[in-house]
């Protein structure tokens, strides 16, 4: 290094010291306060998260349909079933048409007297 | 280094580490700042930030100083500065800049040195004080304003040039007086 580079350095050096002559802030304090800065960036980041979070399941539960297939389970009360039910045979419609009951009556069938190889024909 | 004193998302910086470069990094941040205490401050406590949440990540590849200097002049550079000169509008709408402004008087002696160092252009004068006033080399004063090493050496030289014209003509002038 030149002796002007060295003049140079010493007035600059110079010059500076006396810019900087109150020195630094306290670094334990710009400390805090950036550790504090960092806590409130990481507080902001997980709200906005979770309010994503949030709309996300709102939306996703607003709009998907209700599957079809699903069982829809329900407690049954016997009575209610049984009060609610009724059974009717096939043959009753028959009853409407010829306002008769077939099987009111057996019909006599005239026995038979002849034999046949020991049985009755 | 303390024990439970490296930080979380940067393993290879402490705490104490930085709490021995606190000075500098700050007077460095001061020169960014315009020579104003309470941006620089500022500026100081974002590059902690940066290094505490791990977004500016240390890897060993410098030395730590010439690495924080460079978050803190990146920060300058980029959002920082717009933040800056908003503050100072806002402080001199309010007509309080006196109370946290730094004069930047020097002796007489050296005023017209010192002036001729703030009318360089903007990277010969950071190489300048990187080199001059905080014991950088061209190589790692480069790295910290983001040029490359021949770059630097460039405007290393001409800042030179420069100030020891400057320097001449004060010289000759004194000596003028003198006789």
């Amino acid at each position: 290094m030149s002796e002007q580079d060295k003049n140079i350095r010493t007035a600059l050096r110079h010059a500076q010291d006396l810019v900087e002559a109150d020195g630094a802030p306290e670094f334990g304090r710009v400390w805090a306060a950036a550790e504090i800065r960092v806590r409130e960036q990481r507080k902001r980041r997980y709200a906005g998260f979770a309010a994503a979070a949030a709309a996300t399941v709102l939306v996703v539960g607003l709009l998907s349909p209700t599957d079809p297939s699903s069982p829809d389970f329900r407690y049954l009360d016997i009575d209610e079933l049984l009060g609610s039910t009724s059974w009717s045979a096939p043959s009753d419609t028959l009853l409407p048409t010829h306002q008769i009951d077939l099987y009111q009556d057996v019909p006599m069938l005239i026995e038979s007297t002849e034999r046949y190889e020991g049985s009755l024909l | 280094m303390r024990d439970n004193d490296v930080l979380d998302n940067n393993p290879y910086i402490s705490r104490s580490a930085l709490e021995a470069i606190h000075e500098q990094v700050f007077a460095w941040a001061l020169s960014r700042s315009g020579y104003d205490r309470a941006i620089a401050e500022d500026l100081v406590q974002q590059a902690y930030v940066e290094l505490l949440t791990g977004k500016a990540r240390f890897k060993e590849w410098s030395s730590l100083r010439t690495f924080v200097f460079g978050v803190v002049q990146n920060l300058a550079n980029s959002r920082f500065r717009r933040v800056a000169s908003r503050m100072r509008l806002l402080r001199e709408f309010a007509n309080d800049a006196q109370d946290n402004h730094v004069q930047a008087t020097e002796p007489d002696e050296n005023r017209e040195l010192w002036q001729a160092v703030q009318q360089l252009p903007q990277r010969q004068r950071d190489i300048v004080e990187l080199v001059f006033c905080r014991d950088m080399s061209i190589a790692q004063a480069s790295s910290v304003i983001g040029v490359t090493t021949g770059t630097g050496r460039v405007h290393y030289d001409r800042a030179k040039k420069a100030l020891r014209a400057k320097l001449q003509t004060t010289e000759q002038r004194q000596e003028a007086l003198h006789e």
